[in-house]
């Protein structure tokens, strides 16, 4: 069941006022359940404790209004700033990072179609050169979208291909360059310092940390402290469309304090869409 | 973190409460309390993890531990049976000719379990053939290639061909005198009916030995209804955990098997075709409530 079913089964007929405490129960579990992290729950109910302060009972209308600006709120933090599309450099150099299979290169393809379908150039970067059939993914986008993939072959040094197709761009003057690397786990050292010398010697203008909507916020949480030291400027949540609850996003808005700047909702080219709380909250409450 | 220190915090909630040794009702629920947010945070299901709570707070008030055994560890020991009785008897793959066929969500880790188990058997000496069933992945079919050249599996695929069905039909006659095949399969998710309708029909049509769910120990709270509806349209008889190399507790995995009922076979623990283990409950749990060895912890032998 949905959060936003749930939230609608909740004290359902009964009009009169309920206790507060009833329903910061009720809410511990559905949003627990919905994939709400249990420090992110904590924190929403906090707020919602706050809110109330001087209420002993609550009308259901009043307590699912409160509840769902607490969530736009989270949500509204993790607004970016800047628009991708309006940063005054060319090219501009976006690596993408993330745990395997979360959903980088899937992310690349549909946002080289975004980006072209607004009249902007791209190149990619294969720069996963470790992944069975990585290459040949992502240049299957390339030929299907019409652009250009630069690779080399399986195990080839990631950071010289990221190199080169920068060096590309810049002698053709493109809007992009989008960097695809292999997934990689925060344990696995000699991956981690791969992915820091791919930093080093591409430079990125900003760098994007896919993360799946189905992954427990624990491994949120660890992801957190995994990147101390790599540092990101930005984060796609993907696999949206398969959450059926819906509630992984709120623990990565209120635990991540990079912006989120796509939602990944289908693995069709169209269903890469900018970041949009409103939406999100919509979705939930209808 | 998570559940790293549950059983020093466990200690910690029982000093607090009282300095002598027998435990009291208070103390109980106290406990279950930090078990409960223990379990929660490894991404243990809730309705799972309030009827673990029951059941421990039941046992806890109604048995005696044992002479010699403080309190404390006999609460940490009941949580360590309860939940090794969820993930049931142990079980192993057979090392026989059969066809298994691997399914679950996108991205879980399919097509490199694909490419360990085939290493697996043909370390056992079975000859060992994969057949690209994953129809919808742009260049699962390369990726499977390829992983057959790293391991010496036969291949068998389609190139285009958007039916899995007739893929498999196909492989029949070419992979005759292959021991072991292993059929690939696309991602999917409870919510997209046709992708399910699709697997239900490539279940039908493969009959296969085994249908395992590869599931990634990162997965959360979804784990155990997207387990629930692979159950029901193929009838899993197994599980294989992938990226325990990572930080994941495998909580949600763990729901999936409690969910499901089926053994775990094997577990992922890298990138690398080697990195491929056979399950043990004992290091599994050891991992999800922070304990190294729980079985030498506890006594439980
Ligand atoms: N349903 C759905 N599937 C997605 C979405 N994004 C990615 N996927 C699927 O998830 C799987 C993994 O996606 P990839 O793009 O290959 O992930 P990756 O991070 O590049 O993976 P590695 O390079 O192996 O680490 C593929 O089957 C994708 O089609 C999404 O938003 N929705
Ligand atoms: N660290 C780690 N990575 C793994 C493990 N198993 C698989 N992977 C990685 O996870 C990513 C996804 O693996 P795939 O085998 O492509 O997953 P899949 O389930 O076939 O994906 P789809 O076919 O797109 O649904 C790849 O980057 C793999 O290298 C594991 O045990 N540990
Ligand atoms: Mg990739
Ligand atoms: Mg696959």
């Amino acid at each position: 069941m949905s959060l936003k079913e749930k939230l609608g089964n909740l004290f359902r007929g009964n009009k009169d006022e309920i206790e507060l405490s009833r329903f910061r129960d009720e809410y511990f579990e559905i949003l627990l359940e919905s994939d709400v992290s249990l420090e992110t729950v904590e924190y929403i109910l906090d707020m919602f404790q706050q809110k109330h302060v001087k209420q002993k009972r609550l009308k259901r209308t009043e307590a699912i209004e409160s509840l769902k600006e607490i969530l736009l709120e989270i949500l509204l933090k993790a607004k970016p700033s800047v628009d991708l599309l309006n940063i005054n450099r060319k090219p501009l150099v976006i690596m993408f990072i993330g745990i395997n299979g979360t959903g980088k290169t899937t992310t690349i393809a549909r946002l080289s179609y975004m980006l072209k379908n607004k009249g902007k150039s791209v190149v990619v970067a294969a720069s996963d050169t470790f992944r069975a059939g990585a290459i040949e993914q992502i240049r299957y986008h390339g030929d299907e979208l019409g652009i250009r993939v630069i690779s080399q072959t399986m195990g080839s040094d990631p950071s010289a291909i990221a190199f080169d197709a920068i060096e590309h761009a810049r002698a053709r003057n493109l809007d992009f360059v989008l960097i695809d690397t292999a997934g990689r786990m925060q344990t696995n050292k000699n991956l981690m310092d791969e992915m820091k010398k791919i930093k080093r010697v591409a430079k990125p203008d900003m760098t994007f940390l896919t993360v799946d909507a189905m992954a427990a916020s624990d491994a949120i949480e660890q992801a957190t402290t995994f990147l101390k030291d790599i540092k990101f400027d930005g984060i796609v949540v993907n696999k949206l469309d398969t959450d059926a609850r819906g509630g992984a996003i709120f623990s990565i808005a209120h635990m991540f304090k990079e912006p989120i700047y796509f939602l990944g909702v289908g693995q069709k080219m169209e269903e890469l869409i900018p970041y949009d709380p409103q939406f999100i909250i919509k979705k939930i409450f209808g | 973190m998570a559940l790293d220190n549950l059983s020093s915090s466990l200690r910690e909630t029982f000093r607090k409460i009282t300095g002598s040794s027998y435990i009291d009702k208070n103390v109980i629920k106290e406990m279950i309390r930090d078990i409960q947010r223990a379990l929660l945070k490894a991404d243990v299901n809730v309705k799972l993890t309030l009827d673990l709570s029951r059941k421990i707070e039941e046992r806890s008030e109604n048995e005696k531990p044992p002479a010699g055994m403080t309190p404390q560890d006999y609460i940490l020991k009941i949580v360590y049976e309860e939940l090794l009785a969820i993930l049931g008897k142990s079980s192993n793959l057979k090392i026989q000719p059969q066809t298994i066929m691997l399914v679950g969500l996108y991205g879980q880790g399919k097509t490199t379990t694909a490419g360990k188990l085939a290493r697996f058997f043909i370390k056992k000496g079975l000859s060992t053939g994969f057949v690209a069933c994953d129809v919808h992945r742009p260049a699962a079919f390369e990726q499977l290639r390829t992983l057959s050249e790293q391991t010496g599996a036969k291949f068998f695929g389609i190139k285009g061909e958007k039916n899995p069905v007739k893929i498999f039909n196909q492989s029949i006659e070419e992979l005759k005198d292959i021991q072991v095949k292993i059929v690939d399969t696309s991602g999917r998710d409870s919510l997209d009916s046709d992708l399910l309708d699709e697997i239900t029909k490539l279940k039908k049509a493969v009959n296969p030995d085994e249908v395992l769910l590869v599931i990634d120990a990162t997965v959360g709270q979804q784990a155990g209804p997207q387990a629930k509806s692979l159950m029901d349209a193929t009838g899993l008889t197994g599980v294989i955990i992938t990226k325990m190399d990572g930080t994941g507790k495998a909580g949600g995995a763990l729901s999936a098997v409690a969910q499901t009922g089926v053994p775990v076979y094997m577990i992922g623990t890298g990138e690398h075709l080697e990195d491929f283990e056979i399950f043990s409950p004992k290091k599994f749990l050891g991992r999800l409530l922070g304990m190294g060895d729980p079985e030498a912890l506890l006594d439980v032998a």
